[in-house]
């Protein structure tokens, strides 16, 4: 009994080292292991010779004082190592953020012009994408500080020009300053907005059921600001205007935006746009001519034949590339290290020069760069979900 | 799937760099490779301080290293006229540069049988560590954390240096008190950042830090008025007012004010570990001060050798004549090598960053003991 069915089961499942499901996961458990002994080689190598030359392997560092001030944020010297690399990388992340909005807008833009049937255009704008995208980004970098911002006037005769404060140490704005104590105040505004949202999408439900139109900005926009102004009168004011006002050497009030920062953020943005303004070409010559051809039978203006047709099509086919850039555009604002803008590899390598421990810094930026560029990935990715066609994946 | 996937390249990368660090550190800590002792042993017939030097295990060897490969890899700093820096003709010139002579004229018998490899302040350390260079000599303030830490071990301090501020002339600052509210420039990878900070916050004065990567772009800021003052050590200063350009006035266009922020003595740094090449060095250093304190220099050299060791026996020991033989590895007449190829450390000064040089530095603390400096070579005997 016991016999016949130790047969049967030879016959239908062969022995595990010829079982090929068997083998296979053999192969990567072995595969896995081996990477893994090899990490581990290497990292108790690094540990071993950092503590022969004396050099800490722990972390605790990142609790130390600094011992060094940052400019353009609150950081003092009193705060730790771990704080300073949070400012850098809280300022490598700003400028990114801003770096990609504004890089895709004027990308937009120059992608179109690109295509313009005005000849003027159409050369001007394959000028500036020829003459940026060729260029090594770090020399863009050093002409735009060096050759442009910091020709501007000097700060002793800086240009006051309406509220508005020009020099080559930075551009002065005028700015709001919310005072102390005023979470009364941006909380009603907070439920304000999410009050106009709920007003908006009342009004959009209207009009897809009756065909009201539906005036939703006008609605939304109108709710919020009486509310946060009736709001603003009541609870004595508590957000104003500050105008920058230079004395002497000094600007005090309004905001200040440095000199470093809008070369980096304006180099990162004018250079990446470029190569965003390519892929925005190459999208829109992708879309079927019949489509543009058909929206010109159906009498669509030039602006709805881009806005409606050919624009949401291109969209679907920009979206992998541009995610590229923008991720490129996050890793190059490490550049900022050459013109003293304190992101995240400055603050880094500030950090080494201190005596801190370089092998953990390096790892931590690695880490921190890697956060930024996967996050920025799977922003991209969810995004082209959304937009692919149904059915298609 | 998806998860390994996404996780491969951001394991790959780190581990590569891993490498990379392990590769160059493995070599240096773990127990000698096998080349490494047979330099060694090979060493052993011709430098005679060997054999009543230190033990095997906490001698790297770097002594008979660079005799077997006959250059000297000597880790400078390239863009600081008078300490280090190239010519227009694309020679290495400055007092840096002279010490690196000397400590190759003192081992290899040849002041120019030495490499130089130029270092930014970030990379010095790690070069030395993995020794791309033998010993570096690149105005480096000796601290206790590079000490430590950055397993330097620091000769005798060659110039010994403070920072300063260097401002315009024409913006009236006459002390640091007069800066509130300032922008100061600096350059990464250095000391100054730190006695910036401590000079400014015990006078209760608020600034704006503006840290660059190399002095040019920082030059660039400071003319542009970027910045109102510029602080560095006080030999550089000196050398940068001295090259400043003359439609912006010229040298006399700046000021460096007078307060000193820090102490900085500058000197070479050996790797930490190796103690019979840290003597080398260090008594190399110390030969040229010696020299001066005797009174000889590259001119009477020859007239001293010619004279009888009976006259003045420490002369006679120093230069070698009656073969008297500290241990220290090196040849009995290193000294004389040194001499007679670069000369004793009045004549690098004034060669180099002296009243007469462009930089015009005068010798303040960098003067013999007997003169009011602080120059004090221990005796040779």
């Amino acid at each position: 009994m016991s016999e016949e069915r130790q047969v049967t089961t030879t016959r239908t499942r062969p022995p595990p080292w010829r079982d090929e499901r068997v083998l296979r996961i053999a192969a990567q458990v072995i595969f896995l292991a081996a990477v893994a002994a090899l990490l581990w080689a290497l990292g108790n190598n690094l540990v071993r010779n950092m503590q022969a030359q004396g050099m800490r392997t722990d972390f605790g560092f990142l609790e130390q004082n600094a011992g060094f001030t940052l400019t353009g944020s609150e950081f003092s010297s009193r705060d730790s190592i771990g704080d300073a690399l949070l400012v850098g990388l809280q300022n490598t992340i700003t400028v990114s953020i801003w770096g990609i909005l504004l890089a895709t807008v004027i990308g937009v833009i120059v992608g179109i012009a690109r295509l313009s049937t005005n000849w003027l255009v159409r050369k001007c704008a394959a000028a500036y994408v020829e003459a940026l995208r060729n260029v090594p980004l770090i020399v863009f970098l050093m002409f735009l500080y060096l050759a442009v911002l910091q020709q501007l006037p000097r700060i002793s005769d800086a240009i006051d020009f309406g509220g508005f404060v020009f020099s080559n140490r930075g551009l002065y704005t005028p700015w709001i300053e919310v005072a102390e104590d005023s979470g009364l105040f941006l909380a009603i505004c907070a439920a304000a907005a999410v009050l106009a949202v709920v007003v908006g999408v009342v009004r959009t439900r209207r009009f897809d059921a009756t065909g009201e139109p539906h005036h939703r900005v006008l609605w939304g926009g109108g709710i919020f600001l009486l509310i946060a102004g009736v709001a603003w009168a009541l609870l004595g004011r508590p957000v104003s205007g500050t105008l920058p006002t230079l004395d002497g050497r000094n600007v005090s009030g309004g905001y200040e935006l440095s000199v470093e920062y809008g070369a980096l953020l304006l180099g990162l943005v004018l250079y990446m746009a470029t190569f965003i303004a390519e892929i925005v070409r190459g999208s829109i010559l992708a879309v079927p001519k019949g489509q543009s051809e058909a929206s010109n039978a159906l009498g669509l203006s030039g602006f709805q034949r881009y806005r409606y047709i050919v624009l949401p099509q291109a969209l679907r086919i920009a979206v992998p590339p541009t995610g590229n850039e923008f991720i490129n555009l996050a890793k190059n604002s490490a550049l900022g290290l050459a013109i003293a803008f304190p992101e995240l590899l400055r603050v880094t390598r500030l950090s080494i020069s201190q005596g801190q421990p370089a092998p953990q810094l390096i790892g931590i930026m690695m880490l921190m760069y890697l956060a930024i560029s996967l996050l920025l990935s799977l922003l991209m990715n969810m995004i082209n979900r959304r937009l692919g066609l149904k059915g298609a994946q | 799937m998806r998860i390994t996937k996404l996780l491969a390249p951001s394991l790959v990368v780190p581990a590569l760099f891993l490498a990379a660090c392990t590769d160059d550190g493995g070599g240096d800590n773990g127990e000698p490779a096998l080349p490494d002792d047979e330099m060694v042993e090979g060493a052993d017939e011709d430098a005679p301080g060997n054999e009543d030097g230190d033990d095997a295990g906490s001698s790297g060897g770097t002594l008979a290293e660079v005799r077997d490969r006959g250059v000297l890899n000597c880790g400078i700093n390239g863009a600081v006229p008078g300490f280090g820096f190239v010519t227009p003709e694309g020679e290495y010139e400055g007092f840096d540069v002279e010490f690196c002579r000397v400590v190759a004229a003192a081992v290899l018998g040849d002041a120019d049988a030495v490499d130089y490899t130029e270092l930014t302040a970030e990379t010095r350390f790690a070069a030395l560590q993995a020794r791309e260079i033998d010993v570096l000599i690149r105005n480096t303030t000796w601290t206790s954390s590079r000490d430590g830490s950055e397993s330097g071990s620091f000769t005798t301090t060659t110039f010994y240096d403070g920072q300063g501020m260097m401002v315009r002339a024409d913006d009236g600052f006459e002390s640091l008190d007069d800066m509130d509210g300032t922008a100061i420039c600096t350059l990464s990878g250095t000391t100054t950042e730190l006695n910036l900070e401590s000079a400014f916050s015990a006078r209760g004065l608020d600034y704006e830090p503006l840290t660059f990567e190399d002095n040019d772009t920082l030059r660039e800021a400071f003319l542009a008025e970027r910045c109102d003052g510029w602080t560095s050590d006080k030999s550089q200063l000196a050398a940068f007012r001295a090259e400043w350009p003359e439609e912006e006035g010229g040298s006399e266009a700046l000021t460096v004010l007078d307060e000193t922020m820090s102490k900085e003595p500058l000197g070479p740094v050996t790797l930490d570990g190796d103690d019979e090449w840290h003597d080398a060095v260090h008594w190399a250093v110390i030969a040229t001060i010696q020299a001066w304190e005797f009174g000889i220099d590259s001119s009477n050299v020859e007239d001293f050798l010619d004279a009888d060791p009976e006259e003045d026996p420490e002369i006679a020991r120093f230069l070698g004549i009656d073969d008297f033989d500290p241990g220290l590895g090196l040849d009995p007449d290193f000294a004389v090598n040194i001499l007679e190829q670069v000369g004793n450390y009045q004549e690098i000064y004034e060669r180099t960053v002296g009243p007469d040089t462009a930089l015009g530095l005068e010798p303040g603390l960098n003067n013999l003991w007997t003169e009011g400096g602080l120059l004090y070579p221990p005796p040779y005997r």
